[in-house]
């Protein structure tokens, strides 16, 4: 690759900021200040855990949004509208299903008002470059998940874009498919002569990130920002298995990990009038329990990072459980290991009865549950009605999606014997 | 509104082969001999069903045309002789058709302007709303007088009034339906949209439509039902000593009845049932199996349906042509409309689209020419409703409070028998659906048959109930029961079948596996399980009962009235009576009570059916 610093500025943005009113009133902020550019002949790469506003920064770039504050500058022009020259490839491919794979790609070459020979030679010019040859009068819903992001990826191209925005494109295919399109993309990409010239692509796994890009731009959430952007300058053809791919998996890995949990937590400072009300992660105690057991079964300790792998989830999910086990003091996480504390050991080998015991008294020394306990103790009856627990919850944690929230505390106190909900008198009462 | 779907044998035919194997699929009663295959599927049979089609459409306007530019009759001389029921049958078809072609517009349009203007929007949905609880009915003498004073020499003015009682009857469920799906168009679909520079015409034709096809052709068929009943009550309408009939069915069946012409009765019941079924099978059926091409993907029906007559229709060659040619001039048209609404800078490939595509805080890009009309035409609306509020609220002052008094105590009564008819149709439409819908094999004959009944006209059937209640002495308060209920338990029995026909079939062995059965099986497994089906049956049920009492409470029979006390019959006299303040209190009463149940009742049942009885959560 050449070194794309030396290109020019196709897309830049200027202190993005994108906020966002909740239903309480409350303003949330999910990006803040985001300045970067897209240089010609490059792939970026965003990456970062789910909400960290990626997807939402990819929009207001492809002039979908227009974001709160900032501005975005093509070719150094601000932006009032669409920006120029985007095709855009959709998580969930976003294909017309009335239409056939031939049809879908003309659709989006009708408002360019070429002639029919043009037109149709660009269809067929883009089917042959993503390899759907004898698809072409297939229906979206005959050929499979990688199949029809290969038409997305065709109508992309067929409107012969400067930039190719893509949006999770190859999460809802399974991991093989989305291996062979990577690869195909890439080629595509290099003999494409500038169309597309760049492509921006938004994910959540490292690898893939590592295998597309040039640079990697690293988000951290609640709010968005940008916590830093790797230079990638690993030779292509990139393989999986070779040691400096792995190697800037893992570099890439410690910074996430280090960012999403920290070693030393900032220590809250709490006074006994003011608790600090720590959020409590959005997981369900069963995938707490259940990770707990699982460390416990396989030594006790693990790397996050592999155990994501090993435990079936997300990566950005599994650091979720692991902030909210830390959070119950049954693991600890020195760098980005988790080791099981010896209250998690013990945690794991009880029975589920007492281990709701152990739970109840966990999620008592959480400040939020300790509050909410005394206010349902303190109410008449003992019975809170859920609006009163869901304004409350705002309130402390004004910073939260309320729904989430709630759902979450009472998952919590549920399995805990802490308190009890009923969903048809809504009605949250003491156990 | 996802309606039930007729249980047909299913083939998944790959939608990639546009020639389908028409052996495997189509029902070919005539017999499979292999000259009557080859005769069927050179296309020769499908082309000679089209060109019979066209005479026959050619020369049946040309009737139509003849009846209604000719001078007004004071009463309608009905020929009962069989020959001439065709023709009958033919003219209410050809108001059915015409009104629900209104309907489509009106549908499209309304449905269109409320989704997309979103100030619009705060005043065309409640309007909508509205609309769908006011009892249209009462309205009916008012609209035939004025429009036959319009046209005071011939036959439209009353052909109209018939017309516009049955878009009302049509209408709004299509509107609210397209109305729905338009707000509901995934964000990635129309986000590609966006970034593709799609104009409002493509987004319409190649998104919004598409995307609106399946509920709207649904809810077409319900309308098109519907429409019936407005069409026997305006075909057979009388006020006072004049006579509004129109030839039709309707009227037939009522001339019927005055001269005690069983046989008639007889066969105009039959054309009705014969007009459903050829509608069903010509139109709606081969509609909804091209339809299917617009589900969204992950739908939960997963079979397809089939239709002999559009695979007939696939195998014609001036089809072919006609497909051909008007792909060419949608192409043209499709372009016209870009260079039209395309800003002067050509070279510049990304101007912004001309009709603004609002953005997350609402607010228009640009105002252009769509924006100011829309304004224009909301500010009009908006003066309109004003004045006629004005004249309403000035009307209803005059109602004296004991009128009012008279009025809720009708009112009461009518609810009374609306619920009384709802609650008897639940009571032997629920054993009766289970029965049917959990076994495949009585579905398969059943369905078809519910689906006529429920498209019937209840109306039609009112003489003959009549005269059975006379017979057995029952008084018309009671019995008015019994005609509500005619047309309204169909709608409940229908949806009960559906309901039975979607209970997933692991919940149904662990009942077994478990011996749940008898009552408990009913009450913990079945019956909650249709409830969500069972719900959209009251609702609809309920609507068509209110409506019915306007005239179910109030009946000629023989020359002789009979009249149950309710807010129907007191809305029908004071219509007929051209009592304006009388006539305008009872609807805003009726109105009032339909809205307030809406809203405290199937508001309320609904949530609970799609949180705790929703099966697919």
């Amino acid at each position: 690759m050449e070194d794309s610093v030396q290109q020019p500025v196709l897309l830049s943005s200027e202190n993005i900021t994108q906020r966002f009113s909740m239903p309480n009133g409350n303003m949330v902020t999910v990006l803040d200040s985001i300045t970067m550019e897209i240089r010609k002949g490059e792939i970026i790469c965003l990456i970062g855990p789910s909400g960290c506003g990626k997807s939402t920064f990819l929009r207001i770039l492809a002039g979908l949004m227009h974001p709160t504050g900032g501005k975005v500058f093509a070719r150094g022009k601000e932006i009032a509208d669409l920006t120029p020259g985007v095709s855009m490839v959709f998580q969930m491919f976003a294909l017309f299903p009335w239409m056939t794979v031939s049809e879908n790609i003309q659709s989006v070459l009708v408002p360019l008002q070429l002639p029919r020979e043009e037109v149709e030679h660009r269809v067929s010019t883009v089917i042959k470059m993503v390899g759907l040859e004898g698809f072409e009068e297939a229906y979206p819903r005959e050929i499979s998940g990688g199949m029809k992001q290969r038409v997305g990826i065709a109508r992309g191209l067929a409107v012969q874009p400067e930039l190719l925005f893509m949006d999770e494109p190859f999460s809802a295919v399974d991991a093989l498919t989305a291996e062979s399109l990577r690869a195909d993309l890439v080629d595509i990409w290099d003999e494409a002569e500038g169309q597309p010239a760049s492509i921006l692509m938004v994910s959540h796994d490292i690898k893939e990130v590592v295998y597309m890009a040039d640079r990697i731009v690293v988000f951290s959430a609640n709010p968005g920002r940008i916590r830093t952007i790797v230079q990638n300058k690993l030779a292509r053809p990139r393989d999986y298995r070779a040691p400096a791919f792995l190697a800037m998996v893992d570099y890439l890995h410690d910074i996430i990990t280090t960012n999403e949990l920290p070693d030393t937590p900032p220590v809250a400072v709490s006074t006994p009038s003011q608790p600090v009300y720590e959020p409590i992660p959005p997981v369900s105690s069963g995938d707490v329990v259940s990770f707990v057991e699982y460390l416990d079964s396989h030594g006790g300790q693990g790397d996050v990072f592999v155990l994501a792998h090993e435990f079936g989830k997300e990566f950005s999910d599994l650091i979720n459980i692991v902030k909210a086990a830390e959070m119950l003091d049954f693991i600890d996480t020195p760098k980005q290991r988790t080791v099981l504390t010896p209250l998690g050991h013990r945690f794991s080998d009880m029975d589920t009865e007492d281990q709701k015991v152990v739970w109840k008294q966990q999620i008592l020394t959480l400040s939020i549950f300790k509050t909410l306990h005394a206010d349902v103790q303190a109410s008449r009856n003992g019975t809170m009605l859920d609006d009163e627990v869901q304004d409350r919850l705002v309130q402390l944690l004004p910073n939260e999606n309320p729904e989430f929230a709630f759902a979450t505390f009472i998952n919590w106190a549920r399995f805990g014997n802490l308190l009890a909900f009923d969903e048809d008198s809504d009605e949250v009462s003491l156990q | 509104m996802q309606e039930p779907v007729e249980n047909q044998p299913i083939k998944t035919s790959p939608r990639g082969s546009r020639q389908r194997d028409t052996r495997a699929t189509s029902p070919v009663v005539w017999g499979q001999s292999g000259a009557v295959m080859a005769f069927y599927q050179s296309g020769a049979l499908a082309d000679i069903v089209i060109i019979l089609g066209i005479l026959g459409i050619f020369y049946g306007i040309t009737q139509v045309g003849h009846e209604w530019t000719g001078v007004l009759r004071p009463t309608v001389l009905i020929d009962l002789s069989f020959r001439a029921l065709p023709r009958y049958t033919f003219f209410s078809l050809v108001r059915g058709l015409a009104a629900y072609c209104i309907s489509f517009l009106f549908t499209i349009v309304y449905g269109y302007w409320a989704a997309k203007d979103r100030l619009a929007e705060k005043l065309l949905v409640p309007i909508l709303d509205i609309l769908q609880s006011i009892p249209v009915l009462g309205f009916m003498p008012g609209v035939v007088l004025a429009l036959v004073s319009l046209f005071p020499t011939s036959n439209i003015g009353l052909e109209l009034a018939a017309v516009l009682m049955i878009f009302t009857g049509q209408a709004w469920n299509m509107t609210f339906s397209f109305y729905n799906s338009l707000k509901s168009v995934p964000q990635d679909l129309q986000e590609a949209g966006t970034i593709y520079r799609f104009n409002w015409w493509q987004r319409l034709t190649q998104i919004e439509m598409p995307f609106s096809a399946v509920g709207l052709i649904w809810n077409s068929m319900m309308s098109m039902a519907g429409g019936w009943f407005f069409l026997m009550v305006t075909e057979a309408f009388q006020l006072g000593n004049r006579d509004f009939r129109l030839p039709g069915i309707g009227s037939y069946m009522s001339v019927a009845v005055e001269k005690g012409n069983v046989p008639a009765m007889a066969a105009a019941v039959v054309a009705m049932v014969v007009m459903i079924v050829a509608l069903d099978q010509l139109l709606w059926r081969p509609t909804v199996v091209w339809a299917q091409k617009f589900r969204i993907e992950d739908t939960s029906q997963e079979e397809s349906m089939d239709s002999w007559f559009l695979d007939l229709l696939h195998h014609s060659h001036i089809l072919r042509w006609v497909g051909a040619a008007s792909s060419v001039v949608g192409h043209v048209f499709g372009s016209l409309v870009l260079q039209l609404f395309r800003r002067p800078s050509r070279n510049v490939p990304d101007s912004p689209p001309v009709v603004s595509v609002p953005n997350k805080h609402g607010v228009p890009n640009h105002l252009s020419f769509s924006v100011v009309f829309s304004r224009v035409m909301f500010f009009l609306l908006a003066a309109g409703l004003t004045f006629a509020l004005v004249q309403v609220v000035r009307l209803l002052m005059s109602v004296r409070i004991s009128e009012w008094l008279h009025l809720l105590r009708s009112d009461l009564l009518t609810l009374a028998r609306v619920t009384t008819a709802v609650a008897l149709g639940t009571v032997w439409a629920v054993p009766v659906g289970l029965r049917i819908g959990l076994s495949s094999k009585l579905s398969k004959i059943m369905q078809p048959i519910v689906q006529v009944a429920a498209s019937f006209p209840a109306p039609m059937l009112f003489p003959a109930v009549i005269l059975l209640l006379t017979l057995f002495r029952v008084n018309i308060g009671f019995g008015s029961i019994v005609l509500m209920l005619l047309g309204t338990q169909w709608y409940i029995l229908f949806n009960v079948i559906a309901g039975a026909q979607a209970i997933p079939s692991d919940l149904k062995e662990a009942a077994a596996s478990y011996r749940v059965t008898g009552r408990q099986r009913f009450w913990s497994l079945y019956l909650p399980a249709i409830f969500p089906y069972l719900v959209t049956g009251w609702v609809t049920a309920t609507g068509g009962a209110w409506n019915a009492s306007i005239v179910a409470e109030i009946v000629t029979f023989r020359g002789e009235t009979l009249r149950a006390q309710g807010i129907g019959s007191v809305i029908s006299e004071a219509a007929f009576g051209a009592k304006f303040a009388e006539l305008a209190a009872a609807i805003f009463i009726m109105s009032l009570t339909v809205v307030l149940i809406n809203r405290f009742v199937w508001h309320r049942l609904y949530t609970v059916a799609s949180t705790r009885y929703n099966l697919s959560k």
